[in-house]
């Protein structure tokens, strides 16, 4: 029984209602925990579908075999394996497609089975009223963060920013193992090793963010997010930092930067500089520009984004976030059991758990930061 | 409409700086030579030819010059000799008090869109939108874009005629002429300087893109409702365009059509405003009429 029925059935109408309005009155600290969609067991079917780039069936494999041997089953949906120019399928194709598993009880988790762009085409004609009565999982990133973004802003119900079906590999890693755990209802729990780039401090607040592009994509419509009183998180891939350094400031003069509980700064990948090799500052250097006026936490190469070790993060949900000279660590607020090693019956390879990758993000900063 | 500031006279003086991109001092001195023998002054600022890394030098200096010349009431106009990027990340800091008080023309376009839609959105001052520095080089002075900039600041009407395109849709309209280009227009959506584009003339050029961003763009300006209300649209040149290695499949003006296709109020596609030669100076804040006949297209200022 979810936190709305329970108040329903047990207290007069009127009164039930007045209650439900002054504890969803602030949502930045009352998180709707209401909507929490139901965590997966074993025999839930996840539903894969292509909203943005086109997959081939070949490269969802080994997608497949880990979430088989961890006990769901899995349905492609119609985008699976089709391509119109560089999407996973005509918009239509892709809206039909997408709804039809927001629509299908028997789905229980969708993962996206590709970033790439094609997202933001389509998310205003998705009907959400059957999802809102009865969300499911959505898991993704990258151009998919239209999706945690358009759900946050008008549902407030939380979302999955993790791997996606072409994201798996067959070496057991971090990323995968931190899905599993995150679907299967353990309490998210990351602790990685401080850097010296950090600003120190604690803070607690919903999670939201993801793609600096999408975030910047989506201002000022349907889909923008509020950011005040909470911890926001950016990564990217492949930009121009010049095009870096424009967006952080688009979110700075939307406002975005300046009442933030945290900010955890993600992979920034593969940063183009063909032609604007004069602009000599590090992307570290750029994010920190933004936002050195303020006081919250900022903790920078979060293990998260368009790299390897591509945590799972469980979005619009309420966090401690605690930056510290030694580590860093964010932790759900949830009295949900914490996550597991993975035995080896579900293991697809072998490796440890946490293991914290140095050398997953693009370069190291050039210049000393002031704390 | 928009607060129009004083046209140019004889001997007025024309402040050129560089507020955003870094320009090297010889790309710059055709146009100042140029300026000079259209009769006006020219005062130099201190960032045009200075360097700091990308760009023209630090956000305080490139701040201190272009407020400088909006203060001087000697300086009669600003030309910004190059775009690049960097405007933006010193808008806020620009003391527009004076500025409002005793308007001039400031001219520009690429990065100086920021400078165009901010003063639009804050102060309804009109600017211009026009060819920078590198456009006076190896003789294009002579050409009739330059000349365009050299009618629009002396307050010569424009009166722009251009061919038809198959993607064009036909009628006529007035209003307000907006634009810029695409990249920072998108931008500044969600922020306090986006344009307002409501029965307004809407222009739209880019360049260097890829053409999935130009599609993502356009998508986050309909989604921000800047196309539904619009008087009219015109779509300028989208050169030197990008593709990712999945193709899109699609060129730039198919997936521009593809958008646009289903509003009612005319289009014109192909419009000489744009980062290539073609670049006709539009007064952004002044009221036009659009014409999109058959065969051609008319964009005369009222």
């Amino acid at each position: 029984m979810n936190r709305k029925s329970f108040f329903h059935a047990f207290i007069p109408a009127s009164l039930g209602t007045m209650l439900i309005n002054k504890s969803f009155a602030n949502p930045a600290t009352h998180p709707a925990v209401a909507n929490i969609p139901p965590y997966l067991k074993r025999g839930d079917t996840i539903g894969i579908t292509c909203p943005a780039g086109p997959i081939e069936i070949g490269n969802i494999q080994p997608c497949c075999r880990a979430l088989k041997k961890w006990g769901l089953n899995v349905r492609y949906g119609n985008t699976v394996g089709k391509q119109w120019l560089r999407f996973g399928g005509t918009d239509k194709e892709r809206l039909e497609d997408f709804q039809s598993l927001l629509d299908d009880d028997n789905i229980n988790a969708i993962l996206f089975g590709k970033g790439g762009y094609g997202t933001m085409r389509i998310i205003d004609k998705l009907n959400w009223e059957k999802f809102k009565r009865k969300p499911k999982w959505l898991v993704g990133y990258s151009d998919l963060t239209t999706v945690h973004l358009h759900v946050h802003a008008n549902l407030g119900i939380p979302t999955i920013h993790g791997d996606m079906g072409n994201g798996f590999s067959d070496d057991y890693d971090a990323s995968s193992s931190s899905l599993y755990n995150v679907l299967y209802g353990h309490k998210v729990k990351y602790n990685i090793k401080g850097s010296r780039l950090n600003r120190l401090g604690t803070a607690q607040g919903t999670l939201v963010g993801g793609n600096l592009t999408l975030l910047q994509a989506c201002a000022g419509s349907k889909s923008d997010i509020k950011t005040e009183g909470k911890i926001l998180f950016i990564e990217d891939v492949s930009e121009y930092k010049y095009s870096i350094d424009r967006m952080m400031m688009s979110l700075k003069r939307g406002g975005k930067l300046d009442k933030l509980a945290g900010l955890i700064v993600g992979g920034f990948t593969s940063t183009k500089s063909e032609e604007e090799e004069s602009f000599q500052v590090s992307v570290e250097e750029i994010v920190w520009d933004k936002v050195k006026d303020y006081t919250y936490p900022v903790c920078f190469h979060f293990p998260a984004g368009h790299i390897k070790d591509n945590r799972a993060l469980k979005m619009g949900v309420a966090y401690e976030f605690c930056v510290s000279q030694n580590d860093v660590s964010l932790v759900e607020n949830s009295s949900a059991p914490d996550p597991v090693f993975l035995t080896d019956d579900l293991k697809i390879g072998n490796d440890s758990l946490y293991n914290f990758s140095d050398t997953m993000f693009a370069a190291p900063p050039r210049l000393p930061f002031p704390q | 409409m928009a607060i129009t500031p004083p046209y140019l006279k004889h001997g007025d003086c024309i402040g050129v700086v560089c507020p955003a991109g870094f320009m090297p001092a010889d790309k710059v001195q055709t146009c100042l030579q140029v300026l000079d023998n259209w009769g006006y002054q020219v005062k130099v600022g201190t960032t045009v030819g200075s360097q700091c890394h990308y760009f023209s030098g630090t956000d305080e200096e490139r701040l201190a010059d272009l407020q400088q010349m909006l203060d001087d009431e000697d300086v009669h106009a600003i030309l910004c000799a190059r775009g690049g990027y960097g405007l933006t990340r010193m808008i806020d800091k620009i003391n527009f008090k004076k500025f409002c008080r005793k308007p001039k023309w400031i001219i520009g376009f690429s990065d100086i869109s920021v400078l165009h839609s901010h003063i639009h959105r804050q102060y309804g001052i009109a600017t211009l939108h026009a060819p920078m520095a590198a456009a006076f080089n190896s003789d294009a002075y002579k050409n009739e874009y330059v000349e365009s900039l050299r009618n629009a600041v002396a307050g010569i009407k424009a009166d722009y005629i251009c061919d038809s395109h198959a993607y064009n849709k036909k009628g006529s309209c007035s209003g307000e002429l907006v634009g810029g280009n695409l990249s920072l227009i998108a931008h500044l959506c969600g922020t306090e300087s986006a344009f307002k584009t409501r029965r307004r003339i809407l222009f739209l050029e880019d360049v260097s893109e890829y053409i999935y961003n130009v599609d993502r763009m356009f998508y986050q300006l309909k989604r921000n409702g800047m196309f539904d209300r619009l008087a009219g649209l015109i779509i300028g040149g989208f050169t030197d365009m990008k593709d990712t290695t999945t193709p899109f499949g699609k060129q730039v003006y198919d997936v521009i059509h593809d958008l646009v296709k289903n509003y009612d109020y005319p289009i014109a596609f192909g419009f000489p405003v744009s980062h290539d030669k073609e670049n006709l100076a539009l007064k952004i804040g002044r009221e036009y009429k659009l014409t999109v006949a058959g065969k051609k297209v008319r964009l005369m200022e009222k």
